[in-house]
């Protein structure tokens, strides 16, 4: 059965794992709205990130964003094939284009953040 | 750069679009956020001229020959959604004021074998404002008057842009760029005779928005956590030196 993936306002999803870790990324939304992807900048491990503090950087052809933790924790590992292959963002999002592991201080937070059904609606809003 | 973080903060206030209009003191080079200095050391033709770092994206811009603004909205605005909307809005608005005063101009389609050059205006994104001349050729045949690129913040966009007024000559030939007073001249327009391009552009944005302009100039007080050490940051060797 699939874990579902919580998210961010601010457009990460986080999915908690079973070793206690979660995964991030940013959801198809986000990349689709960024369109072509030229650099990133991913965050350090062992660094300590507190929930809605940037962790690191995406630039695309026009924008440079700041990617923002879901929660607060300790990164723990990072995709680091993904600078090199920015088009797994686009095209799997979810899985190969995931960006960092973090180790929750409190994985019950994870909860607070949004639903499937509340981020399409979030989505639905900003795409009118 | 420190001041146009404070512009954001003053448009999440405000709820709406603001924005600063600057020239330059003197001929500077600005990277953008992710270029590897090297290469703007490696660049013969923009020795000598400082050098500063962009929180935005894009290519390198020389500084000194044109008309620099940066703009903040909040994401909630109808232009803060996405990247192409906000930088739409803009450029559109310079392209009406140009062609009042007889200089047609459009929105660039994206070339994509340009898009990694170092410098800005040799790039090609969507929606950057160019002219076509058969006198100048320039990447994909037409000239870039307008560029522009943002920095995404949690709350707020901020996007900067640049129209080269006039050729800078105190870069080298090589690199030296077509200007608005070259492309005004060729075509029998007195360039002297055009306005402030600033004004232009406000009076644009705020006929599309349908909204009044309202001046506001002591932003920069108000700036939470103060400018000063936002200017020391953008002035630090770390951060110009990041990459």
């Amino acid at each position: 059965m699939a874990v579902p993936r919580r998210y961010a306002p601010s457009h990460e999803w986080i999915r908690l794992e079973g070793d206690g870790t979660a995964t991030v990324g940013i959801s198809a939304y986000a990349v689709e709205a960024l369109t072509d992807l030229v650099f990133m900048q991913l965050p350090e491990v062992g660094r300590r990130v507190k929930a809605g503090e940037s962790f690191g950087e995406i630039e695309s052809v026009k924008a440079v964003s700041d990617m923002y933790a879901p929660v607060a924790g300790e990164v723990v590992a990072v995709n680091t094939e993904l600078p090199q292959r920015l088009e797994s963002l686009g095209q799997d999002p979810y899985e190969a284009g995931w960006i960092a592991r973090i180790k929750p201080d409190n994985p019950a937070d994870i909860e607070g953040l949004l639903d499937q059904t509340a981020y399409d609606a979030l989505v639905g809003k900003q795409s009118r | 750069m420190a001041a146009d973080e404070c512009l954001a903060a003053a448009a999440v206030d405000h709820g709406g679009l603001v924005i600063r209009l600057y020239r330059w003191e003197t001929t500077t080079v600005s990277l953008g956020a992710f270029q590897p200095i090297a290469a703007a050391r490696a660049c013969e033709a923009i020795a000598g001229i400082p050098v500063v770092r962009r929180p935005s994206g894009g290519g390198a811009l020389v500084h000194g020959s044109d008309f620099t603004y940066a703009v903040a909205v909040p994401k909630r605005h109808v232009w803060g959604a996405t990247p192409q909307s906000l930088y739409d809005a803009m450029h559109t608005a310079m392209i009406d004021a140009l062609a009042a005063w007889g200089i047609k101009a459009q929105l660039a389609t994206p070339h994509s074998e340009a898009d990694k050059s170092f410098f800005c205006f040799e790039r090609r994104a969507q929606g950057d404002v160019v002219t076509m001349h058969p006198s100048f050729k320039g990447v994909g045949g037409d000239i870039k008057l307008m560029g522009s690129a943002q920095r995404r913040l949690a709350d707020a966009v901020v996007q900067h842009g640049s129209l080269l007024l006039n050729s800078n000559a105190d870069v080298d030939p090589t690199v030296r760029h077509v200007g608005l007073a070259d492309v005004a001249v060729s075509r029998g327009i007195d360039p002297g005779q055009f306005p402030d391009w600033g004004a232009e552009l406000i009076r644009g944005i705020a006929k599309t928005l349908g909204q009044q302009v309202e001046e506001q100039g002591s932003f920069l007080e108000a700036c939470p956590r103060g400018l000063q050490a936002r200017r020391e940051r953008y002035a630090a060797a770390s951060w110009i030196n990041r990459r």
